[in-house]
């Protein structure tokens, strides 16, 4: 695994005491997304993480799958796009999803498309956000990684 | 994605079983909303009670085909959508941009 992708320190801790659980390497597919995130969910079944927070943090990975193969590898399928899941022993779970693109102005996407609620994309960083307990973008954009407490 | 489609009083029930979620199940529901739409079928139920998860990708083109059809005098009312559908259509603010209605004899009933 690229060094890229190595997570920080769990919150608080001062100290990494992360347990990797999951490493995915999928191709640029929008077909295998639904997969990789299935694969997420029954690692979080199988942690005994409660329902709520599995599917806040399932649809969390699926959007950020979607940005890395849509925007990051532009549905190039030869390209690879990286998922991590790891926990930390107070049961705090961290997803990182890399991509070899050149990243996003991810500043831009902390509200919802307001302008045009018709609209028929913007949303997915932004329900990231919501979804997740503390997010934070590397390499431009092309690395996110996700806590959920 | 298993998608039912049935009509009633002029009203057209879609009704859907799976996460929708980018990939074929967002494409098929594209494809049934479409050709309702496209067939003048602009009064439109959506049973989502077994729909666990909407990703965005599901909740644009839900947006888009509601948009087409109120722009031709239509609707599309949902039915019964599941805890998280209705948490992440809030989380984005859209969800009182339809009617929700317990089952679909009350949605179709709506729109006489």
């Amino acid at each position: 695994m690229s060094d890229a992708i190595s997570p920080t320190p769990a919150p608080g801790t001062g100290q990494p005491a992360l347990r990797p659980q999951l490493s995915l390497a999928i191709p640029a597919d929008a077909e295998q997304i639904a997969n990789a995130t299935d694969a997420v969910l029954a690692c979080l079944a199988g942690l005994k993480v409660e329902e709520e927070k599995c599917m806040a943090i399932g649809l969390a990975v699926q959007e950020a799958l979607a940005n890395a193969v849509v925007h990051g590898c532009q549905n190039d399928v030869s390209k690879t796009v990286q998922c991590e899941l790891s926990c930390d022993d107070q049961g705090r779970v961290l997803i990182v999803v890399a991509d070899p693109g050149p990243g996003f102005d991810f500043s831009a996407s902390r509200e919802p498309v307001v302008q045009d609620v018709y609209n028929d994309h913007g949303r997915g960083v932004f329900l990231i956000r919501q979804l997740m307990d503390e997010v934070s973008f590397e390499r431009g954009g092309s690395v996110i990684q996700m806590w959920k407490y | 994605m298993d998608i039912n489609m049935q009509r009633r009083s002029q009203v057209e029930i879609i009704q859907l079983r799976g996460p929708l979620r980018l990939g074929p199940a967002v494409n098929e529901f594209r494809q049934a909303l479409d050709e309702s739409l496209s067939n003048g079928d602009t009064r439109i139920v959506l049973d989502l009670a077994e729909v666990p998860m909407i990703d965005s990708s599901g909740i644009g083109v839900l947006m888009k085909s509601l948009a087409s059809a109120r722009q031709r005098g239509g609707n599309i009312k949902l039915v019964n959508p599941s805890k998280f559908a209705v948490q992440t259509l809030r989380m984005v603010g859209l969800l009182n941009l339809f009617e929700v209605f317990p089952d679909a004899d009350a949605a179709v009933a709506s729109f006489a």
